[in-house]
């Protein structure tokens, strides 16, 4: 069963088209992130799919069905922003929310103490500061324990602790079973708790799958010498080497994931007859991946 | 839809502006009333040839055209208690909130029109308790005669309040939903009424929107005055459009919040 089936959805805001024909299914059970820069549309998927902004174009299922009201009672949502009744405490705005959802009230507690707001459930929600209220989201989310939830750019205004603290659930919520929908713009977010990933951009879905093949991740051996142009030459046809390219104060040589050596490295350099001044294993940078997806649209 | 009242109610349970301005309503008409009252008796006691041409507004069966009358001036407090509270949800984006959490539109902008109606019921019960309340200070006994006009003040209230949930959905920003409103019933409406009143022969003016509602209830003192002046409304036609009106604001408002993007 797919809990979520878009096919061709499109939104214009006037001339701009803020989503073109984007099509993809969200499997049972997964962490689905929704990657792209600001601007490109993730927001305004996630608001056609609450029901909250009205398709140009296209349709979409939950769980299998024509979406509706009920389905929405179903899935913990928190869109964009925290939204609640500044005047009305922790404890009186997750009421509503629970109301509307058709659950019962048994659950506040628990859920406040979750996201850690217990000591603070009576307080109203503008005497919150902007983490304290995208906690209260998250709780507003787990409302009920739903099968699915939907995180817009959770980790919004939290500092590094509530950062890896919301990762952490997400996490745990996975290993339940639960299917989770991210949209985020963090690509070492969606990496590090994603199961599949759909790429945006400019309102065009690039690409989608499972995280592993489409964020492949390479290893870059950094090295120097003093002759930059006779170490790039000695170096450019490297057995192993994916590619090689020379900057202008070291040449980068780059292997698939876990297969750079640097000792070999180090050893080929010395047969060559070349001593290195210096020598570095790096990852290959998410963001410059990033770029590389997006670049060629 | 009582589900649907239940959650209302904790919106609104510890909402503190909307119940001061609530109960400061509540408080207003009866004042008015009661002010409007010892006026007129402080004048009768003073002259006994004013009693002859002027007669007791606030005896039965006068008082309940008096009262409605009275409270008929205050009828915005109300309508501004709905565009506080239908604006507060666009503003902290809680009517995003209620669709996302499993509301259809329809639900939530029909219990907004639940609202108006409660809210225009209770304005009018508050009017009807008035005007007895001051008719059993009078010196003529009790009467339902004439007692109509509460109904008018009801078909009043409601015109106001469902206007003022038009203009929150069509303008979602408090002060500005607030300020045109004000501007459009105070201002605006008279304005363009005497303007067709004054090109058209037939004085359509009367027949405004809100103008419809207000001439419901005419002018209640000095009758035997202005009775030789104005004619008297035409009641039936008064109704019809308030009717009239009524079902597009309500028909406008149901239908942009159903289609707009949120």
């Amino acid at each position: 069963m797919s809990i979520l089936s878009v096919q061709n959805l499109s939104k214009n805001y006037g001339s701009i088209q803020a989503l073109r024909n984007v099509s993809f299914e969200v499997p049972k059970g997964s962490v689905f992130g929704i990657l792209g820069p600001n601007g490109s549309g993730k927001t305004t998927l996630l608001g056609l799919i609450m029901d909250v902004l009205k398709p140009s174009g296209g349709s979409f299922q939950l769980f299998d069905e024509s979406p509706t009201e009920k389905h929405r009672q179903q899935i913990g949502t928190l869109l964009e922003t925290p939204n609640f009744y500044h005047y009305l405490s922790a404890v009186n705005n997750l009421k509503i929310a629970a109301a509307i959802k058709g659950r019962g009230l048994g659950d506040i507690d628990h859920v406040l103490e979750t996201v850690n707001l217990h000591q603070r459930k009576h307080s109203r929600f503008n005497t919150y500061s902007l983490g304290m209220k995208q906690r209260l989201a998250i709780a507003s989310c787990l409302l009920g324990n739903p099968e699915v939830m939907v995180f817009d750019e959770p980790t919004n205004g939290l500092d590094p602790v509530g950062i890896a603290e919301i990762r952490e659930l997400i996490k745990r919520l996975h290993r339940e079973g639960k299917t989770i929908i991210m949209a985020s713009h963090l690509l070492d977010e969606v990496e590090k708790v994603c199961t599949h990933v759909a790429v945006l951009q400019k309102g065009t879905l690039i690409t989608h799958g499972h995280v592993d093949e489409i964020l492949i991740n390479e290893d870059i051996v950094e090295i120097s010498a003093s002759d930059i142009i006779q170490l790039y030459s000695a170096v450019v046809h490297y057995p192993l080497a994916s590619q090689v390219k020379k900057q202008d104060q070291f040449v980068e040589i780059y292997f698939p994931n876990g297969a750079a050596s640097l000792e070999k490295v180090n050893r080929y350099c010395f047969e060559k007859g070349i001593t290195l001044n210096h020598m570095r294993l790096r990852k290959k940078s998410l963001e410059a991946k990033f770029f590389e997806l997006t670049k060629n649209n | 839809m009582i589900n649907l009242l239940k959650i209302e109610w904790l919106k609104l349970k510890n909402y503190r502006t909307f119940w001061v301005l609530g109960i400061l309503y509540l408080v207003s008409v009866f004042a008015a009333g009661y002010i409007g009252y010892s006026v007129e008796q402080r004048a009768l006691e003073k002259s006994k040839e004013l009693k002859m041409i002027a007669g007791t507004s606030f005896s039965f069966p006068d008082v309940w055209q008096s009262v409605s009358w009275l409270s008929s001036l205050l009828v915005f407090m109300p309508a501004l208690l709905i565009v506080t509270f239908v604006t507060n949800e666009f503003v902290y984006k809680t009517h995003r909130q209620n669709i996302i959490d499993g509301w259809s539109r329809s639900q939530f902008i029909f219990v907004k029109i639940i609202l108006v109606v409660i809210l225009s019921v209770v304005a009018t019960l508050m009017v009807l308790l008035t005007a007895l309340v001051i008719g059993m200070l009078g010196d003529r006994s009790f009467s339902w005669e004439e007692s109509n006009y509460i109904f008018y003040f009801f078909i009043q209230a409601l015109s106001y309040n469902s206007l003022a949930l038009l203009f929150s959905v069509l303008l979602k920003r408090t002060g500005l939903a607030l300020g045109l409103f004000l501007a459009y019933a105070y201002f605006l409406e008279n304005l363009i009424s005497n303007l067709l009143d004054w090109k058209i022969e037939s004085k359509p003016g009367a027949y405004l929107p809100l103008n419809s509602t207000d001439n419901l209830i005419p002018f209640p003192f000095v009758k035997n005055v202005t009775k030789q002046i104005f004619r008297e409304p035409n009641f039936t036609l008064l109704l019809i459009f308030a009717g009239f009106y009524l079902a597009l604001y309500l028909f406008f408002s149901i239908k942009k919040f159903k289609t707009d993007d949120l």
